[in-house]
């Protein structure tokens, strides 16, 4: 950049910055009736997001958007740290029973929702009778939950049917089941004006553009650095990083994988990862022929080259696998036996008595990289016979043929997963409620439910790694990899950490002037 | 002139009441469905058939429609599936930032097409005129995203004069509005101009040709004079229609320059329902295009009357 033009970019950004912080100082004291927020504090960070949030009710959203705003807004009982252990949220300790059955929390003293009303055991019973009573999206995390009652302000007792390992994962493992407001859910503003616990607080909601969180000054976790955060829509990721590049965006999640690599090695930006929980794999629809005979799907698992996969549709930012857990994780099982071996595959597939086999591949647009992994499959499996025939659906599509049954094989990702019984349960239980694909074995049921109501961890461990062995043996799933969480930032940031779970979190985060 | 404008309003209702049976209609035919969509992968069935009855998708056709148009007649578009929003506000809330994106746009547009247009129709056959109808081709060719992306990378990134997306309101920040309209309204415009530029010229050409053209020339006004006074004014007539259409097309939001830019318009409104399969926000954004599109249209037939009599003798 030439000396001449700097001047002028230099003078444009102050007039712009001049201009925004002039609006900031505006809303804050909006927000706050005249509060002390403003002077000496730690500006408004510009963060840029692939999408908007449906809406605002934790307990109601299941788009990723909300709960990468919704993260900054509410608390969970107890909540995951970066190595996505459970700690001490909302609840400060917590005891179990003899039985396992009953398990009592002690809310944290003086903790106050950003309105300024005080937060009791009463909140959280409110909260949990919401989404069993609802049946909300998160329901299904209470399965095991007989009673949730408040014998004073500051206890809340959890009654279970059966044992519960993972209770905490359940109650805190995402912001789906966070504490809100009686008032603000029976008024219905909480799907615009959500009332929280967290470190900031919903300000402003512009429907296309943007939200704009403000700093809690009641946060019980002391003071954020930031005024306040703006989350803006930003579709594509090239205009995303020009916004990154030109400093209107201090932060985005948005970047274009084919220049990661590039933008690491530059020194003008910060772009980090972490291996994530998410898995992305491929499913073949055990209800149909051939794909009911385990040997077929076993060849297909043999023809499958994970790196170029990998290599293809994530330019390296991912890790192969061959088991859903991944290797950071205390419930990691190493076990990997479908080495690239066409000649297996098709040796496989000849016993199976299958030629000239066509499979019909369901990707969507809604994650190109299904789209990109599919065109690598499809190469790799004409070399053992197998014609693919791509299927590229939008979401909304996808999903129903999903449902429907009406596919050979699909190509998705599990998203968010902390517990084990959350990579496994659903998809592999007979009776699990993303068993879409058909599959059964009476083994692994017997050790999923085994393993959901084990607490000691030692033979939990053994079961879920049993279940992990005869789900790979059995290609229930066809598993290719754990995706990277790729995070850009400018050096204005400091104090972000990009965490394995995708929560983004802006408490600890402070901007330099 | 009053009976003529209320037998039009007459008619664009019928219109409307047309629109909304054949997009209630066609939504019955794309596939996907909207209550799993917004349950998102985990749901369990009786989440599913609960949301189902509170988006009233449980009932038969014929009385869902005839409970819509009912309440559209009200005002009432419904609320959205997905976040349980009025369709009516959060429609109307979406129109400033796409009146202002297509008001700018059509503004350059006009700017660059109508002297384009007369000088390569004037110099036909010369190189001026080459130069414009490559011009023109390059601007219908080229795909629009492709086009903000280049701007992006040359006005955002490698000179740093305007914000690469983003949106400020019009009446909050006038400045701040226009540093970020710039972009996306001259690609939009760029396009329209195009377009634009084939008509004016080939509209001037054949004016040019006319009898009066050559009357005028005779009695000795100069070329300037004659081609403004007389040519233009006669060109503009067909002109005004292809405006009328392009503004009516824009007022439906650019759809894919809305979300490139980052613009919070119909467009990218009816982009993102659409990719929810929101039913009732889809609808409301059509209804609203469709009524802005007679609105255009009755405009355009008013403003033919002022500038050739003849017209309003009909």
């Amino acid at each position: 950049m030439s000396r001449s033009r700097s001047g002028v970019v230099a003078a444009a950004l102050a007039v712009a910055l001049a201009v925004s912080a002039g609006c900031t100082a505006g809303e804050s004291v909006d927000v706050d009736g005249a509060g002390p927020g403003g002077s000496g504090a730690g500006g408004v960070l510009q963060a840029a997001i692939s999408g908007e949030p449906d809406q605002l009710d934790p307990h109601k959203t299941s788009a990723y958007h909300s709960f990468q705003v919704l993260e900054n807004v509410y608390d969970t009982l107890v909540e995951p740290d970066e190595n996505l252990e459970m700690r001490p949220s909302l609840a400060t300790k917590w005891t179990t029973s003899d039985d396992q059955l009953t398990w009592t929390f002690t809310l944290r003293d003086g903790v106050r929702f950003a309105d300024g009303a005080p937060l009791t055991a009463e909140d959280v019973v409110y909260s949990y009778q919401r989404i069993i009573t609802g049946k909300l999206n998160a329901a299904y995390r209470f399965a095991t939950v007989k009673s949730v009652t408040a014998p004073d302000p500051a206890t809340v007792v959890v009654a279970l049917t059966a044992p519960t390992p993972n209770l905490l994962a359940n109650l805190g493992g995402f912001k789906g089941v966070a504490i809100v407001q009686r008032g603000n859910v029976e008024s219905g503003a909480i799907t615009t004006k959500p009332v929280g616990s967290g470190p900031f607080a919903v300000a402003a909601y512009t429907s296309g553009d943007s939200i704009t969180l403000v700093r809690n000054e009641n946060w019980w976790g002391g003071t954020p650095k930031l005024d306040g955060v703006t989350f803006t829509f930003v579709k594509d990721p090239t205009v995303a990083l020009q916004n990154l590049r030109g400093g209107q965006v201090h932060w985005t999640d948005n970047l274009p994988p084919q220049q990661v690599p590039a933008l690491r090695d530059g020194d003008e930006l910060t772009v980090e990862s972490a291996p994530s929980s998410d898995y992305w794999y491929v499913a073949l629809n055990q209800a149909r022929k051939p794909y009911d005979e385990v040997a077929v799907r076993r060849a297909i698992g043999f023809a499958l080259d994970r790196e170029a996969i990998t290599k293809a549709a994530k330019f390296g930012l991912a890790t192969v696998n061959q088991t859903a857990i991944p290797k950071a994780s205390a419930f990691h099982y190493d076990y990997a036996p479908y080495s690239h071996d066409p000649e297996q595959a098709r040796r496989l597939l000849g016993e199976a008595g299958v030629r000239g086999l066509t499979m019909d591949l369901m990707v969507t647009s809604e994650y190109p990289e299904t789209v990109t992994a599919a065109q690598v499959i499809a190469a790799q499996l004409k070399d053992v016979g197998v014609t693919v025939k791509i299927r590229t659906l939008d979401f909304a599509q996808w999903l129903d043929e999903q449902a429907k049954g009406n596919f050979d094989a699909f190509l998705l990702g599990w998203l968010g997963n902390i517990d084990p019984d959350e990579f496994y349960y659903a998809q592999h239980h007979s009776a699990g409620t993303f068993n879409f694909h058909k599959y059964r074995n009476p083994t692994v049921d017997r050790l999923l439910d085994q393993a959901r109501t084990e607490t000691d961890q030692g033979t939990r461990k053994q079961r879920y790694d049993q279940a992990a062995k005869q789900i790979v043996d059995d290609a229930s799933y066809l598993y290719l990899y754990n995706p990277d969480v790729v995070q850009g930032w400018t050096g204005k940031v400091s104090g972000y950490r990009v965490r394995a779970d995708r929560a983004i979190r802006f408490r600890d985060v402070s901007l330099a002037r | 002139m009053a009976r003529f404008v209320v037998r039009r309003l007459l008619q664009s209702g019928i219109v409307l009441l047309g629109v909304t049976l054949v997009v209630f209609l066609l939504l019955q035919l794309v596939p996907g469905d909207p209550v799993r969509v917004a349950l998102g992968t985990r749901f369990d069935p009786q989440t599913y058939e609960a949301l189902r009855a509170r988006a009233g998708l449980d009932q038969p056709l014929l009385q869902q429609y005839l409970s819509y148009v009912g309440r559209a007649l009200t005002g009432d578009l419904g609320v959205s599936f997905r976040s349980g929003q009025p369709v009516t506000t959060i429609v109307l809330d979406r129109l400033p930032a796409t009146l202002s994106l297509a008001g700018t746009a059509i503004l350059l547009a006009v700017l660059l097409a109508v002297p384009l247009g007369v000088l390569a129709a004037v110099r036909s056959g010369t190189a001026v005129d080459h130069a414009v109808r490559v011009f023109s081709q390059f601007g219908v060719s080229v795909p629009d995203f492709w086009m903000g992306i280049m701007g992006i990378l040359l006005f955002a990134g490698v000179l740093g004069w305007l914000p690469p997306s983003g949106y400020v309101g019009l009446t909050e920040d006038p400045a701040r509005w226009a540093s970020h309209v710039l972009l996306p309204a001259a690609t939009v415009g760029l396009v329209s101009a195009s377009i634009l530029t084939r008509f004016i010229r080939s509209a001037v050409l054949e004016a040019l040709a006319e009898d009066y053209v050559r009357t005028a020339e005779a009695k000795g006004l100069r070329p300037r004079v004659v081609v403004l006074r007389h040519v233009l004014r006669n060109a503009l007539i067909p002109v005004v229609t292809v405006v009328a259409v392009q503004v009516a097309s824009l007022l439906g939001g650019v759809i894919v320059i809305e979300v490139l830019f980052a613009w919070p318009g119909v467009g990218r409104l009816t982009y993102d329902a659409v990719q929810a399969r929101d039913y009732p926000v889809l609808q409301g954004a059509i209804l609203l295009v469709a009524a802005l599109f007679l609105l255009v249209n009755l405009l355009v037939d008013l403003l033919y009357a002022r500038l050739d009599p003849r017209i309003t003798a009909r």
